[in-house]
């Protein structure tokens, strides 16, 4: 190894430790550990900020931006309350239809938005139903951000994994729904069902309460039916957009940001009022991650561990790609699967190229999606939206324990990957 | 004209009163808090009816306005009132590192010490003392109205 790839090594090492020991804000890690990158002559300015395949990765977050804004503006108009409401008066009060139906929302949006956003909506709302049947919330809410995980997974945009993933290899929006989607909605469907047992003891209630939960007017809280109406079709345009977007060789994020602008014209929300709920953070943490990553390619040290792994498992896709969704899913458990996939994106882009880059080598980047995605359910610190459900709880006065997370984590996360095992094996090896 | 002229009789609840007495005080004389003493009478802080109402409403609630319109008249009243059952005073004052200082001026503080510092405060009581003895109250609306009637402006 020459000296620059051992520094650039060294620094990369140095910053995902302080991430996933969060020893520093994330942010400060991912940022020194760009700025050392640099300073270090590691890359450059012009290869940090312009290169395709060292270099920031402007079309994810350009698309992130676009969706935050537009997921702002949805959250002003109350339809995610008016739905979930509906759905609990509908299923009757009863706790397991309660939570099956909000788990199939918190799935859908999920594969829409961003998990994080589809949590924090969907919570209240769980606090509240629970509040009325005399319920504790906890099964509820380990059950809705696992769905989010899962439903993230079924599209470009649903998890910020998936969006490095597409822009990387060059997947479009129909390529994942086509891939993942059908996989996400047979997990679901088991997810579900394994709800029913896992949490057992959490559906005994009182009947009496019912009629406080049928007594909710989800009417009430759709707050501007013009901004809904808005929203509504901006979001369809976008998700059209998507659909078209390699036919129209246009990239998701123009679409995204096309997204914003117009319903921020359209509608009478004010510009701040429409970025306030950009995440500001985690864009200038994709920012630094993409600049370290860059600087391994740049020192060539991603082009050698990739040849490395070639060498390792050339000859044996099948053993690829079942390598990589078990250890994508276990890396994934313990450290932010951000990092992650950004760091492997380019040792997977260079092994698909590597194995000639046919539908079946195309595999391992749904082997990367999967485990990455998925594997974010084991733990409690797995994916941003389990912190965000602890904390969310914490807050309410009904706080969720690591460990009472994790054992239920562990199971799911165990299932899923025992589930996409056979799918990618049969799908593109055996019927392939 | 001074603080202890202003200063009017005023309810006084301790830390281990029932929450729902407090609240009872505030709702029934449609006052705007409770002053809250210690064991030994001695003055820990001002309990405004906002604070109360923080207490009550759940966060979630407070923090989704869509959902606090889902509520049935009846359903959302009998969810807040729940949540004082059982409770002490104390329960509902905010955890010590977040509460303001004890909005208090001395019995000779002049009636713009006294509006500067419930302004600076944002509190709608005053408490007059000297020496920790309680000479009493003074309300934003009393002090507001001697401040108008002073400059001629009746209300």
């Amino acid at each position: 190894m020459t000296v620059s790839q051992i520094l650039s090594v060294l620094v990369f090492v140095g910053a995902y430790i302080l991430i996933a020991t969060e020893r520093v804000h994330r942010v400060a890690a991912a940022l020194g550990g760009a700025g050392l990158m640099l300073a270090l002559g590691l890359t450059n300015g012009e290869t940090a900020f312009h290169s395709l395949d060292a270099g920031v990765d402007w079309n994810v977050v350009f698309l992130l931006l676009g969706m935050m804004i537009i997921v702002g503006v949805i959250k002003q108009t109350g339809l995610f309350e008016f739905l979930a409401i509906a759905a609990a008066k509908r299923a009757k009060g009863k706790p397991f239809a309660v939570l099956a139906m909000f788990v199939v929302i918190t799935a859908v949006a999920s594969a829409a938005l961003d998990n994080v956003t589809t949590v924090l909506l969907i919570a209240p709302v769980t606090f509240l139903v629970c509040d009325r049947l005399g319920l504790n919330p906890i099964p509820f809410l380990i059950a809705e951000v696992m769905a989010s995980n899962i439903g993230g997974a079924a599209t470009l945009i649903g998890d910020p994994p998936n969006i490095i993933i597409a822009s990387r290899s060059g997947l479009t929006f129909n390529d994942f729904l086509v891939h993942m989607g059908p996989f996400v909605v047979v997990m679901m469907a088991v997810f579900v069902l394994v709800c029913r047992w896992l949490f057992r003891s959490a559906f005994h209630y009182d009947e009496k309460r019912v009629a406080e939960v049928m007594a909710l007017s989800e009417r009430e809280a759709i707050r501007n039916k013009t901004l809904l109406v808005q929203s509504m079709i901006v979001l369809a345009l976008v998700l059209v957009g998507f659909v078209l977007h390699s036919a129209l060789h246009v990239e998701p994020s123009v679409v995204a940001l096309l997204g914003a602008g117009l319903l921020v014209l359209i509608s009478k929300v004010t510009t701040e009022e429409a970025i306030e709920d950009v995440e500001w953070e985690t864009l200038v943490f994709f920012m630094g991650l993409f600049v370290m990553v860059g600087a391994l390619v740049n020192t060539g040290v991603i082009g050698q561990v990739s040849k490395a792994l070639a060498d390792a498992v050339g000859g044996q896709p099948l053993l690829a790609v079942m390598a990589l969704l078990v250890i994508s899913a276990v890396l994934s458990a313990i450290v932010d699967n951000i990092p992650y996939v950004a760091t492997m994106s380019p040792i997977v882009s260079d092994l698909v190229d590597a194995q000639g880059g046919g539908p079946q080598a195309e595999s391992l980047w749904w082997s990367l999606a999967l485990g990455a995605d998925l594997g974010g359910n084991a733990t409690a610190v797995g994916a941003s939206a389990n912190v965000v459900v602890l904390g969310l709880a914490a807050r309410n006065g009904t706080p969720i324990s690591f460990w009472q997370f994790t054992r239920y984590g562990l199971v799911v996360a165990g299932l899923s990957v025992l589930l996409a095992a056979p799918y990618l094996w049969l799908r593109y090896f055996l019927f392939a | 004209m001074r603080a202890r002229d202003l200063a009017e009789d005023y309810p006084l609840v301790q830390l281990t009163d029932d929450a729902m007495t407090a609240a009872r005080l505030i709702a029934e004389q449609r006052r705007p808090g409770v002053v809250v003493v210690d064991d030994e009478n001695h003055p820990v802080t001002v309990l405004p009816g906002s604070q109360v109402l923080r207490f009550i409403v759940p966060g979630y609630v407070q923090e989704d306005p869509s959902l606090a319109r889902v509520y049935d008249e009846r359903g959302g009243a009998e969810a807040c009132v729940n949540k004082l059952e059982g409770r002490m005073v104390k329960e509902l004052l905010p955890p010590k590192e977040k509460r303001h200082e004890i909005p208090k001026v001395s019995g000779d503080a002049t009636v713009i010490e006294c509006a500067a510092t419930m302004a600076r405060l944002h509190s709608p009581l005053l408490l007059v003392t000297d020496d920790d003895t309680i000479h009493g109250v003074v309300t934003a609306s009393h002090l507001l109205e001697v401040i108008l009637s002073t400059s001629g402006t009746n209300p």
